[in-house]
Formats: structure tokens, C-alpha cells, sequence
């Protein structure tokens, strides 16, 4: 505490004041430590792990239990750490130390560290700097460096690299495991990078490369990445019941090798890692030379340790090892197998012994299992004679059973031979009393070593005595023919039996009998194949004392047939024939014989296919016809070719692609069909026989039917019967329509009138036209054209083309005004005027000769008929007027009808007039191209109905032009004559 | 290089002289050890190459070197390259090995028992051209110091194969140029060693 003092002095009072303030502030100061008890921590040391990249940190004082601490890259002066921790406190020395881990490997860069007591918002000074000098430090040593050097890391882990760079370098980038990484620099000369979740390494690591920009130099470190040991199925057993062996499973692959990193096993601290350096080597295992009971297996390596552990008795873990010095003493049916223990202690041991024994010529495996205290040999029983065998034996304790030992090696052996076995022997007798004693090959099995020969002799039951010398034959025969006459004669018809018997180096077999008896054929009864064969029922024989033999073969074989059967014990009553040699469409002949001591006897017979096919030929078709009906015949398919039980026959009638069925024939006894009602014409008719598979392709015949002489004349008459009818009714209906045939078809033309004052003086004359025809008169070209005529003017649109005037002839209801003008020259008085119109219209031209033509009738205009009144008073054609002219190269005349009724004027059409050099060119014709010009036209001079009965009508609608065109002319000339012969008909027949 | 890959020291021609076998042989070694460079760089991913550095100790080449000297100068160089090649394959398998074997291990194996072969041949070549058993080439002073940590001993053991290659390569061409000359300076030796006989 401070202790003031007071004089009354001046420099007393400045010294005093001066140690006042001095005071003052020391005591503030010692004031506010002494308060919180907070001092700055001192001997700050620093202790690095290089290994662990841990940064202990320790120091004294302090005063406080929380202590504020900051780490910072010494060059770059950037903060790494700053954190308020707690410390341990050493109690007897009162050292506090607090470790902190650094991302970076601590050789990386300078570190600088301070620390500073706190107690909540009270905190002391910073104590004095303390630095952990990095391998980037000046001082250190000039080369490349990179850190950390041969880590070992977990897989999924992260690691810091840095790379401390020479002072004449250029840092260029970072590759780990060849790929360029994200790299931080730490301070002048130090680049950092991270990678993180690593991935399993190679067996030689992954490599962290410095790459300076100087390209040609390396540097770098290799780090290993991996797992900690994992081993599995820890089990310790004992092979001779004295020592323990160990087994365990190596586990996941630790991907961490050679002695530094690789897996180390310790059983109960027994080092077991020598033994099991094979990399390859799956199960591991370890010898102890005692039985322990209780055993550790701890598994170690840089990233951990795994233990594992296992207890057993010794009894309870024993597995024996293979029998060694196998022998075999083989007789013909059995052999006695022996072997050797290697150890001695196995002679008091209760053994279970599996022996494989397999025959080498059908690899069949033979298990049997023996037991026994110590075993050491066995007996193998059901061998076969003359057979090679291999066999092995295991063996597993029968007490407290662990597991089967290892086998032993195989050992070889062959069985002796033996008497072959009784073959198999059966009779095929032909029809003509001679046949073949046949039996079946003895395989290897039944034979019993090499069969060296069959014997065959013939015997009398009855007389007890051979019938024969034996026969001897190769062993590669297995029949021989008998004739049964020719033995009879031998056996004074006693019963005869063959001996079949097989010989090899054993001896022979014992004899197969064979009874030479004749049997009498019996019908056979079909029977169906089914999935389990020829299903045969027979009721049982009391006689068959010896069972029953089922025999078969191809129906249709005769001679040297080869003679399948079957033996059954007696008793017998069904059985499901099958056979591999069973052909598909092949009939079979099945028959049942019951054997006796004394006798065979047929019983029953069947027929059946395996399986039916279609019949394999085609039919030998024929047709022929009858009248209207066709006959159709064909031949039987032989029994070979039908592979099936016939059914019947389809008749088809094919035409074109279609084939339609005419019948079934169910019954295949049928051979013919009629077919009935066939007319006139070409048939095919295909015949298929069919079997249950279906039908066959069938054949087909083609028939022609013709028709015959009194159809053909029937025909003929009713055709003229009925052209003689027509005609009857035609004439008949013409006849009573005649007056409906006459108006409709040839109406009266009418008369052309002139009217009684005829004007003599020049000038226009108004005409006006019938509404139905128009008439058009024009010069004859006779006369001269300068003479004066009448020429028809429209009254309106002189200048109009033909076809406007046509169109308007015929469109126009109302007839059309024409003007005449009268221009005659000839002075001479004008004839009376003749009642009849059209003499009239003659009589009124005087000296002038006027043609009429009527146009805009809808008629043909292909033919024109001109009729001249023979009472006309033509000057110029007067020797002409009883003629009806079709004008060829003269032109043509107008149709004079003088008697026609008719009211209606004709009229020079107006066409007339604007042709006037045609119609001085002398003659007329139609105008076909006039009016063919244009549909238009066409239709509706078609429409024009009512000018039907106009003098023209059956001649033509055409205007009448100047012979420019005789041909045409000509060719109509027929048509005319024709019209002309219905025009006087008709006109005969009017009242 | 697939090309190559069917290199055989069996020519066609039966009469090869023992050079020529022996050029054939290096040859291969050549290509066998540029094939063992390739396969260890990918192994190890190393993305840049390494600056050659000789660590082989001979006399540098010289145009005035006799034929002598230049089969004895490839012959100590190669029985040098043998013996960093044994060590480095020791020592790789010692430090790094472990796993299962595959193309490298057996490439390296390839090369490590081909070496020797071109020394025995390079050997009878010597002994041919001075008449006598050739001295043999000293491999004291070989840097055989392993590098410690295992980056180091990676470098170290590529350096080594790299030594092997240019070895191998500088023997082939070295071999290549021998084959009159050798019988020529044969016969020379013998008719040198003929007259000192002769005097004695």
C-alpha cells in the first residue's frame, strides 16, 4: 500500500507532486491486476509434431483459467487461429498446455504465436511472440521442398500439401494424382493445396507433383490412402490332435502394402505376418503348437487394427487330414480299399469315411460313407466285372462332427472279368416256314469282359438230345437262320428250342431258349401311339408260365426283317410300348406272345403308327364327262406310301386360287365321284386323301365339258323362234301406230303460198317466218346469177355472221321479218297461182327459178331428201320433177311436196343471202360444219321440237351450200335412199 | 511402338557377326526399357518429364577414342546401369510394392534379365578387340545412395530407367558402327602379339 507524506515547501510540493502522479498511476495500475489477479503468461514454448502437423503449446502464469491465444503466418502476418481456450494446468509445475492441430503441415511456413490471459472482459498483455521457424525460412535449406512426406491417410479423408518453392524459382501449379488443384500461397516462397475425400490409392501411392515453371524438374510427395484391416471368419482347428492352425479371411483390400504399410496378423501376440505375405492369398492362417482353447487375432496397419477371437475344445475342432498310400485288392463284383493315416493318433479316432468310387466308362459316381475307429480300409461291393474305377476317400470325426477332411489322391483300379450275361434272344419266322433266330448285342456291361464268341444249338425238349451241332459265331453276330421245315424233319416234329449262349474268357453264359414253333397269324386290331407309347392291355395266360414277349416291326417288311421285343414277366397284363426306334408314318406290327416251358403262343396283334403323317404320293386321277355331270376316278394309294390309317377322300373344285370342297368322302374305300350339273365350260377338281396328320397335296384333273348336238339346235331355233317374234310385233305395232309413226317421224311438209297480190314493182317485201321453219330461197345456179331474184334481208343485223343468224333463227319464238326484194328482170306476167303452196311459191318466181330450203329442223343431217312435185311448173327442171334427186355434182334440188296441207310459209333463210357466191356457184349441200360448230347450236336446234314436220325434217337442218363437197355428198346418198324408201312408205300408207 | 513390338534378335541372317548380335540385343533393351519408361510414367502419373542427369560415371565420348575404348566405355557403363537397375528394382518393391503384378512388374523384370545378357555380349566384344580379358570397369563411386522418402526413390528409380534407356541406346549405335572395324583391329592385335612372340 502507499504511504503519502505532506511538507509545506514549494519543491517539496513539485517533488511531492511528481511522485504523486507517479504514484497515482503505479497504484491505478497495480490497482486494476491486483484486482482481476490476470499477469502476462510467460515462457511460452512451442512444440511441434511433424508427424501430426499438432502444435503443443505450453506456458506459465498467467492467472487465469481462459487464455486468449493467436497464431499467425509468421511472413504474411495472417491470423491462422484466434481463439479464447482453456489450457490443462500441470498442478505441480503449473505449466499450461493446449495442442493445436494445423491444416497445413507445420514445415510449411513460419508460425508466429501469442498468448494473453482473460477473465471475462479483463484481459492481461500479450506475452512475447514465440515462432516455430517453417522450411521456408531463409536460413533453411535452399531446395524444393513438399510436405507431408509418405502420409497414410483413411480413405474419404482430406489432406493439405504445400510446396516450398527455391528462391530462383517460378511456381508454376500443383497436380495431384494428374489433375491441377486449387492452390492457396501461405507466404513468399510457399503454395498450398487441398484435396479432399480421397479415394483409394495404388499399391505405390498417389503422388503430389510441385511443377515448377522451369519444366525438366520434379518434385512432389506420395501419400497412401486406404483402409484400416478388416479380417473375417477367425477359426482355429487341429490336424493332429496336438497343435492348433488358424484360419481367417483377409477381408477388404487394405490397399496398403510392402512392410511399412501392409496388414500385420497376431495370434494370442504371436506374429503371423511372415506366412502370409502372399498378396494373392485369400485365407490366411497361423500354426500354434499347442491347443491354447482361446485365440486373438488382432489384424494391424497404419490406419488401425481389427481383432477377432475364437473358442473351442479340441475335440470339437478336429479335421482329419487326407488318407495317404490308397491300395485296392479288386475281384470281379467287389473290391477292398485300405489306406494310411499320417498320424498315429487317428488309430483311436471314431471315423466317418465318404468314398467316391467312379466307373471311368459312364463317369457314374458311386457315394458310400464308412465308419469305424481309425478306419483304414473298406469293402466296395456292386462293382462290375471287367470295369476301371477311380475312387478317393475323406474323413470327418463322428463325434462332435467339425467338417470333412481333405480327399486323398485318386486312386485307380480295375475290377476282373466275369461269365457274360444270358443274351437276349427271340425267333422271326417268314411265311414260308424259314426264319432267324436273332438276339440283341450284349453291352460291355453285360458282357463281362471281351465276349470272345455266341454259341447256338438246337435242342429236343422232348427227346432231350441236340438236334444239331452247336454253332459258333463271331461276337460282332447276333442272328442266325433257321429253316423249321427242314428241323422238323430232324425232330420227327417234336418241339425244337434254340440255345443262345455267349462265351469270354470267364466262361459262357447261361443259355437264352428259343422255342422254333410256327404260330398262326391272328388279326390285328389298330391301336393309337400315345405320350407314353403303344398302350397294349391283354387279359393274363395262365399258360405263360414264363411271361411274355411283345415283338414289333415294320408292317410292311417281309424279308430279313429287323425284329424288336420286349420280355415281360408273367403276370404281365399291360405295358406302354416305347421305342426309340419308332419312325415316324411307319406301321407297326405289335404282337403279344405268351411263353411257355414247352411252347410260344401268339395271343393278340395290334397296328398303330407312332405318329401318322400325311400320305406321301398323290392319287392317279381321272375325269371324265357324262351329259352335264362329270365322273371322277382314282387309283389306291399303296399301304407304304399312305403313313397313316386312310380316312377318306376331299373332291375339291378349284378355280382360279380358291379351292371350294365339293365332298367328303369318309369311306377310303371309295374310288369315285360324280360330280353332277356342270354347263358348258372348263372344270379342275382336286382329290386329297387324308389321314389323322391331314391331307395330302392331292391331285387335280381338268374337264372340258362340250356341248352337245341337240342343245345346239335347240338353241338355234328358239333364237330364230324368237327374232321371228320380235319382228311379228314390231310390224304389228308399226302397223297400228302408223299415224303417230307418220307425224312423229315424217310429218306432211307444208306448202309454200304466195299471196295473190304479188307485188310487181320493185321493192322490199316483209315476210314474216313460220316460227318452225325457215326458208330460205336462193337462185338455182342454172340461172344466171345477174338475173333478178329474191333475196332474204334480215331486218335486223344484216352484217351478222352465220352463226349469230343461226342462233337467232333458232332461239327466236316469234318468226323473224324478212324482207324480200324483188328484183326480177324478166318482164314476164306472173303465172296464176296453183292452189298447192308449193306450186305456188314455184309460179310465183315467174322465170326464175327459186329453191327453198328449210332450216332450223332437228333432224339428221346427214341425209337429205329432196322430192320434187311431178306437177311443178319449173321452167328449168321440168324433165326433172318426177325424180327424187340426190344431187351429187349437179347440187340440189328443193323438196317440193304439193300437196302438203301445211300453212306455213317458207322462207329463204337469211344465210342464203350472205352466201350469194355459193349459191351461184351451182348447187347446194348441207352445212355440216355450219351447225356442228357448236354444241350450243347443236342443243338448241335439238330443242327445237316443234319444227319436226317441216319438209326437211327427215333430211336434213343443214343449209344447202354449193357442191364443194361432193364426196360427202355421195356417201349420203345411201342414207337418202333409205329415208326416201320410209318416206314412200309411210306416204302409202296415208289415207 | 506397335511396330516395334515384334522385335527379334533372331534376323534372317543366319551369319551375323557377334556385333551386329550384340547392336540387335541393345536394341531391344532399348526399346523394352522405353516401353518400361512409359508404362511407369503412367503409373505414376507423371506429367512432365524429368531432366536427364547422368549417373553413370565414364569417360566422356570422344572421336579419338579407339574401338577398344569405346566397347570398354559402354561395357562400364552398362554394368553400372545394371547395378543401379537391381537396386532400384529392390528397392521399389521393397518400399512400393505390393498388389497384384501386371505389365509393369513384368516389363521390369524383362529389362532387369536382358541387361545382363548385352554385358555378357558387350564383354566378348571387349575381349575380342584387346585379345585378352578385358580389365573390368569399376562400379566404385556409383551413386547408389537411395533417396529416404518415397517421391525421392520414385524420381530416383525413373532416373535409373532413363539411365538404362540411354545406355542401351548409345550401345546400339556404338555396336552398329564396330562390326569391320573389330575384325580388322583383331587381326592387328594378333599380328602384334605374333611378333612379340617372335622376338622372344
Amino acid at each position: 500500500m502507499a504511504h503519502l507524506s505532506l511538507t509545506p515547501t514549494l519543491k517539496l510540493i513539485s517533488s511531492g507532486f511528481v511522485w504523486l502522479l507517479w504514484i497515482v498511476l503505479w497504484f491505478s495500475t497495480s490497482h486494476t491486476h491486483a484486482d482481476t489477479g490476470l499477469t502476462v503468461p510467460q515462457q511460452v514454448t512451442l512444440s511441434p509434431n511433424w508427424g501430426t502437423q499438432e502444435l503443443s503449446i505450453s506456458w506459465l502464469g498467467g492467472g487465469a483459467t481462459t487464455f486468449d491465444l493467436i497464431i499467425l503466418r509468421t511472413e504474411f502476418n495472417e491470423t491462422v487461429f484466434y481463439e479464447t481456450v482453456s489450457p490443462t494446468v500441470n498442478k505441480v509445475s503449473g505449466l499450461h498446455q493446449w495442442t493445436w492441430t494445423s491444416v497445413n503441415p507445420l514445415e510449411c511456413t513460419s508460425l508466429s504465436v501469442k498468448i494473453r490471459s482473460r477473465a471475462g472482459q479483463y484481459t492481461s498483455e500479450w506475452s512475447q511472440t514465440e515462432t516455430l521457424q517453417g522450411h521456408d525460412h531463409p536460413n533453411s535449406e535452399q531446395r524444393v521442398k513438399a510436405f507431408p512426406q509418405d502420409k497414410v491417410l483413411p480413405v474419404g479423408a482430406n489432406i493439405t500439401f504445400c510446396c516450398i518453392m527455391d528462391e530462383r524459382m517460378f511456381f508454376d501449379k500443383i497436380v495431384y494424382d494428374g489433375n491441377a488443384t486449387i492452390v492457396t500461397r501461405l507466404s513468399r516462397r510457399t503454395y498450398s493445396t487441398t484435396v479432399s475425400n480421397l479415394v483409394a490409392s495404388r499399391p505405390s501411392g498417389s503422388n503430389m507433383l510441385c511443377l515448377p515453371e522451369d519444366k525438366g524438374k520434379l518434385y512432389g510427395a506420395v501419400v497412401f490412402v486406404g483402409y484400416p484391416p478388416l479380417p473375417t471368419d477367425f477359426k482355429c482347428e487341429t490336424y493332429d490332435l496336438r497343435s492348433a492352425v488358424c484360419q481367417w479371411g483377409k477381408g477388404r483390400d487394405t490397399h496398403l502394402y510392402g512392410i511399412q504399410r501392409g496388414t500385420r496378423y497376431f495370434v494370442n501376440n504371436r506374429d503371423c505376418t511372415e506366412v502370409n505375405q502372399d498378396v494373392g492369398q485369400k485365407e490366411l492362417n497361423c500354426t500354434l503348437d499347442t491347443w491354447e482353447g482361446n485365440w486373438t487375432l488382432v489384424a494391424k496397419n497404419l490406419l488401425g487394427q481389427y481383432s477377432l477371437t475364437d473358442t473351442a475344445e479340441l475335440s470339437h475342432r478336429v479335421c482329419p487330414v487326407a488318407p495317404v498310400q490308397l491300395r485296392v485288392v479288386a475281384d470281379a463284383w467287389n473290391a477292398s480299399l485300405s489306406w494310411h493315416w499320417k498320424y498315429d493318433s487317428y488309430s483311436s479316432l471314431a471315423l466317418d469315411c465318404q468314398v467316391e468310387v467312379t466307373a471311368t466308362e459312364d463317369e457314374k459316381l458311386i457315394k458310400r460313407v464308412f465308419s469305424g475307429v481309425g478306419l483304414r480300409s473298406v469293402f466296395l461291393s456292386d462293382l462290375y466285372p471287367d470295369e476301371r474305377y477311380s475312387v478317393k476317400v475323406r474323413c470327418g470325426v463322428q463325434q462332435n462332427f467339425w467338417k470333412w477332411g481333405k480327399w486323398s489322391e485318386l486312386f485307380s483300379f480295375k475290377t476282373k472279368t466275369y461269365v457274360p450275361d444270358t443274351p437276349d434272344a427271340w425267333i422271326w419266322l417268314n411265311t414260308d416256314n424259314t426264319g432267324t433266330v436273332v438276339w440283341k448285342p450284349l453291352t460291355r456291361r453285360q458282357s463281362h469282359g471281351k465276349l470272345t464268341q455266341y454259341e447256338v444249338f438246337l435242342w429236343s425238349p422232348e427227346e432231350n438230345r441236340a438236334l444239331a451241332p452247336t454253332v459258333t459265331l463271331p461276337p460282332n453276330t447276333w442272328s442266325m437262320p433257321v429253316n423249321l421245315t427242314e428241323i422238323a424233319f430232324f425232330s420227327n416234329n417234336s418241339s425244337i428250342v434254340a440255345n443262345v449262349t455267349a462265351r469270354n474268357d470267364a466262361g459262357s453264359s447261361s443259355p437264352a431258349r428259343v422255342h422254333l414253333t410256327s404260330v398262326e397269324p391272328l388279326a390285328a386290331s389298330r391301336i393309337v401311339y400315345t405320350d407314353q407309347g403303344f398302350p397294349l392291355f391283354w387279359e393274363n395266360n395262365a399258360n405263360a408260365t414264363c411271361g411274355y414277349v411283345v415283338e414289333w416291326l415294320d408292317a410292311f417288311c417281309s424279308q430279313g426283317c429287323p425284329v424288336e421285343w420286349i420280355k415281360l414277366p408273367a403276370g404281365t397284363t399291360n405295358v406302354s410300348l416305347e421305342s426309340d426306334t419308332f419312325q415316324p408314318g411307319v406301321r407297326y406290327n405289335l404282337s403279344l406272345y405268351s411263353c411257355s416251358s414247352d411252347s410260344r403262343e401268339l395271343l393278340k396283334r395290334w397296328q398303330g403308327y407312332a405318329q401318322e403323317l400325311v400320305p406321301s404320293v398323290a392319287l392317279t386321277l381321272s375325269a371324265s364327262q357324262q351329259n352335264a355331270d362329270i365322273l371322277l376316278t382314282w387309283n389306291e394309294i399303296p399301304l407304304v406310301n399312305r403313313r397313316g390309317f386312310l380316312l377318306g377322300y376331299n373332291i375339291y373344285n378349284s378355280t382360279g386360287y380358291q379351292f371350294d370342297l365339293l365332298a367328303n368322302l369318309p369311306d377310303p374305300e371309295t374310288m369315285s365321284y360324280t360330280a353332277k350339273d356342270f354347263t358348258k365350260g372348263t372344270y379342275k377338281f382336286t382329290v386329297k386323301a387324308y389321314t389323322a396328320a391331314g391331307e395330302n397335296t392331292g391331285t387335280t384333273a381338268t374337264v372340258t365339258i362340250e356341248p352337245y348336238a341337240d342343245w345346239l339346235i335347240l338353241e338355234i331355233l328358239t333364237s330364230l323362234g324368237l327374232v321371228t317374234l320380235l319382228l311379228a310385233i314390231v310390224t304389228f305395232t308399226c302397223y297400228k301406230k302408223r299415224k303417230w309413226v307418220k307425224k312423229a317421224f315424217y310429218p306432211d311438209i307444208p306448202e309454200p303460198k304466195l299471196p295473190s297480190d304479188w307485188p310487181r314493182t320493185q321493192g322490199p317485201l316483209d315476210v314474216k317466218p313460220s316460227p318452225h321453219s325457215m326458208v330460205c330461197v336462193v337462185e338455182t345456179p342454172e340461172y344466171d346469177c345477174i338475173k333478178e331474184m329474191l333475196v332474204a334481208i334480215p331486218e335486223e343485223d344484216e352484217d351478222d355472221e352465220g352463226q349469230g343468224i343461226g342462233d337467232e333463227s333458232v332461239d327466236t319464238d316469234e318468226p323473224m321479218s324478212l324482207r324480200y326484194y324483188n328484183q326480177m328482170v324478166d318482164e314476164r306476167p306472173i303465172r296464176p297461182r296453183f292452189p298447192d303452196s308449193s306450186a305456188s311459191s314455184l309460179s310465183s318466181m315467174g322465170s326464175a327459178h327459186t329453191d327453198v330450203t328449210y332450216t332450223g329442223i332437228q333432224t339428221s343431217g346427214s341425209s337429205l331428201v329432196l322430192q320434187l312435185d311431178p306437177q311443178g311448173s319449173t321452167e328449168c327442171y321440168q324433165p326433172q320433177l318426177d325424180q327424187s334427186v340426190s344431187y351429187g355434182g349437179g347440187g340440189y334440188r328443193p323438196q317440193m311436196q304439193p300437196r302438203a296441207p301445211s300453212d306455213d310459209m317458207g322462207l329463204p333463210s337469211p344465210e342464203s343471202f350472205l352466201e350469194p357466191q355459193a349459191a351461184c356457184s351451182g348447187g347446194y349441200k348441207p352445212q355440216g360444219s355450219w351447225h356442228l360448230d357448236s354444241p350450243v347450236d347443236a342443243a338448241e336446234m335439238g330443242s327445237l321440237a316443234p319444227s319436226l314436220g317441216s319438209p326437211t325434217s327427215v333430211a336434213s337442218t343443214q343449209f344447202l351450200l354449193p357442191d364443194g363437197e361432193e364426196n360427202r355428198g355421195e356417201k349420203r346418198q345411201h342414207s337418202s335412199s333409205a329415208a326416201s324408201w320410209l318416206t314412200n312408205l309411210l306416204s302409202s300408207t296415208k289415207p | 511402338m506397335a511396330g516395334r513390338s515384334t522385335r527379334s534378335i533372331n534376323g534372317s541372317d543366319g551369319s551375323r557377326t557377334a556385333p551386329a548380335r550384340a547392336a540387335a540385343l541393345a536394341d531391344l533393351l532399348h526399346y523394352e526399357c522405353s516401353t518400361l519408361l512409359e508404362l511407369f510414367r503412367k503409373k505414376e502419373n507423371f506429367t512432365e518429364d524429368v531432366a536427364d542427369r547422368r549417373m553413370v560415371s565414364v569417360p566422356p565420348p570422344s572421336s579419338q577414342l579407339d574401338t577398344r575404348d569405346k566397347l570398354w566405355r559402354i561395357h562400364s557403363a552398362l554394368l553400372q546401369c545394371q547395378k543401379l537397375l537391381e537396386k532400384a528394382v529392390a528397392k521399389e518393391e521393397e518400399e512400393l510394392g505390393g498388389g497384384k503384378k501386371g505389365e509393369y512388374e513384368n516389363k521390369r523384370k524383362l529389362v532387369k534379365e536382358r541387361l545382363p545378357l548385352l554385358i555378357l555380349s558387350t564383354g566378348e566384344l571387349l575381349k575380342a578387340a584387346e585379345g585378352t580379358t578385358s580389365l573390368t570397369p569399376s562400379v566404385e563411386g556409383l551413386e547408389l545412395n537411395v533417396p529416404t522418402n518415397l517421391f525421392d526413390l520414385k524420381l530416383w528409380v525413373y532416373r535409373v530407367y532413363k539411365e538404362v534407356n540411354y545406355w542401351s541406346k548409345t550401345a546400339t549405335n556404338t555396336l552398329k558402327d564396330l562390326p569391320s572395324v573389330i575384325v580388322k583391329e583383331r587381326a592387328r592385335t594378333t599380328r602384334a602379339r605374333n611378333r612379340r612372340s617372335t622376338r622372344r
